[in-house]
């Protein structure tokens, strides 16, 4: 064993860097998280150990209550919209014969995932503006009377934030699906058209079990991203829709960023943490469970 | 695969909705971005701007200083993503060794990087940055992910495909850790390096919250940065001369151009990566 570790002392060398990396980086930073939210913030730095007053700060704080509801409910939608819609162009992606229109459906769905969100929220804000494609049409057609303003309605807010979410992930989603489907031997459809199966049979009962392993690793993806939301969001927020699609990564950047409050901010990013890993680790239990059944 | 017409009809609708989503407005993105002032500040449906101008792309590099932050991300994202390669290559290597002692403890740490996303630790990471002396710095942004567990794991997957027998040979004769890597490894798995380099390139050129954390210093600043002040309007100073539509989608035509020449030949390698992550599961 020991000889072995010496032979090997090159390669211990060579990972060394990413370790040390990775330790300076994440595990020190989260640490360090962990270790402010325990200390009163002074102006200069932590100035004491107050144990968990910050925490109990935190949840005396209606605007963290705020956020924590906000964080859930885009995250809910996102995680649901996002794993169910590109379904359906990953099996309409199928059906597409010639393979440069159907490589022109992938491209097309595909390129929102590549773009930054301030190109996204800039793209929208354009097509969405009160004089802007969408409103024109809808006015147009006369199923409004006013414009709608899309990015600062609160009632528009939330679903903006989970909609363009879904439009950014769908074609990267859409692909992986399609990728798990063209593993699927075709004989079994073909078997399936013997014994006289209908399209809808077919896709309920070959083409969705044999996607319900990806399926849920889609989900498990989606709902961890979607829990850390900020970008989006942040990009997407003003006075009006700010109490809407405030989420708890945006909240910990404003108290420790711009307000200064390193102790309550830390404090809230632990708590994001904590209730980032109950669910995940609840989400996988539940969908390894179902696998096993 | 499926037979009945109705179904072949359905897929076409949901495919060229969702296509159009994509397209239309990048297309009148461009349209206005190719509109007057005037034209740009116009209701209604501007498929095609009348008369066609410059004046938005004129106003942007005249007024407004969008060539430095532009370099500044070429630089950040060259530099940073050279590196981000590099280094996974490295991890990727150091993990397929199969009788190294201690490779599944390594494996596990670097696992368990994943369980700690930027977003969760902004504030600390704004602190230990600052303790590291990289506030202000186009460093701490080639520093943020310098590397990481889903590049060095998709690097090991692909390495793992290179045949054993060619790289041993090469081995008994004596040859070292990098000339293995820089003769077989990164040759034979180039599609691997491609894939993590194309991800990389696209995640560099769209950093947005590292930025907005690590730097203040107006000549430190980033393509996304500088276009999110555009969209913004934050550096409009006086009334008469604010921003219209036409210099945001300027930006965002400029802001597009090296994704639009680099997705062609990157395309193959983004689509492929995504389900060779997939599909392992």
């Amino acid at each position: 064993m020991l000889d072995r570790i010496r032979r090997h002392w090159m390669l211990y060398l060579l990972i060394a860097p990413i370790l040390a990396y990775f330790c300076a980086f994440l595990f020190y930073p989260m640490a360090q998280g962990i270790f402010l939210s325990t200390q009163k913030a002074g102006l200069l730095g932590p100035v004491g150990f107050i144990g968990w007053d910050n925490y109990a700060k935190v949840f005396s704080t209606p605007a963290v209550w705020q956020a924590i509801w906000n964080t859930l409910i885009i995250a809910a939608g996102i995680t649901i919209v996002g794993t169910l819609l590109p379904i359906l162009p990953a099996i309409a992606l199928l059906q597409i014969t010639p393979d440069w229109l159907k490589r022109g459906f992938q491209t097309a769905i595909y390129t929102p995932y590549l773009l930054s969100w301030v190109i996204i929220v800039g793209i929208w804000l354009n097509t969405l503006s009160p004089v802007g494609l969408v409103n024109s049409v809808l006015e147009g057609v006369g199923l409004i009377d006013a414009p709608i303003n899309f990015f600062a309605d609160p009632f528009w807010a939330r679903p903006m934030v989970i909609g363009l979410t879904v439009w950014k992930d769908v074609g990267f989603h859409a692909l992986i699906y399609l990728a798990a489907l063209l593993s699927l031997s075709p004989d079994i459809l073909e078997a399936a058209d013997i014994d006289g199966a209908n399209d809808y049979k077919k896709i309920r009962d070959i083409l969705l079990p044999h996607l319900m392993p990806m399926i849920k690793v889609v989900f498990l993806i989606t709902l961890l991203g979607s829990l850390r939301t900020f970008d989006s969001a942040f990009l997407m927020l003003n006075g009006r829709t700010a109490d809407q699609i405030r989420t708890l990564a945006i909240f910990t950047y404003e108290r420790g960023i711009l307000n200064f409050d390193l102790g309550l901010a830390s404090a809230a990013g632990v708590v994001l943490l904590v209730v980032s890993l109950l669910i995940s680790g609840v989400a996988q239990v539940v969908t390894r469970t179902e696998r096993e059944n | 695969m499926l037979r009945s017409p109705s179904i072949r009809i359905l897929s076409y609708v949901i495919l060229l909705f969702l296509a159009g989503t994509m397209i239309i407005p990048l297309w009148t993105v461009v349209a206005t971005a190719f509109s007057t002032k005037f034209g740009s500040l116009q209701a209604g449906i501007n498929l095609w701007p009348n008369p066609i101008s410059f004046e938005g792309f004129d106003t942007l590099f005249r007024r407004l200083n969008f060539v430095l932050p532009f370099a500044n991300t070429l630089y950040v994202t060259v530099v940073g993503t050279v590196a981000h390669v590099l280094l996974s290559a490295l991890g990727g290597y150091v993990l397929i060794q199969e009788d190294l002692p201690g490779r599944k403890i390594i494996a596990g740490v670097i696992l368990l990087t994943l369980t700690i996303p930027t977003q969760v630790i902004l504030v600390p990471l704004f602190v230990v940055f600052k303790q590291f002396m990289l506030l202000n710095t186009l460093l701490s942004l080639i520093v943020s992910e310098l590397v990481s567990a889903f590049s060095i794991l998709l690097m090991k997957t692909y390495f793992e495909q290179v045949p054993k027998s060619m790289v041993e040979s090469a081995r008994i004769d004596g040859a070292g850790h990098f000339k293995l890597l820089k003769d077989f490894y990164l040759p034979l798995a180039l599609p691997g390096v491609v894939t993590v380099a194309a991800f990389q390139i696209v995640h560099k050129y769209n950093l947005f919250i590292e930025p907005l954390l690590f730097i203040n210093d107006p000549q430190k600043i980033t393509l996304q940065i500088a276009l999110q002040s555009v969209i913004q309007g934050e550096s409009s100073t006086s009334t008469n001369d604010f921003i219209a539509p036409n210099v945001t989608m300027a930006a965002i035509v400029v802001a597009l151009v090296p994704l639009l020449i680099f997705y062609p030949f990157m395309q193959k390698y983004l689509i492929r990566g995504l389900t060779v992550g997939g599909v392992k599961e």
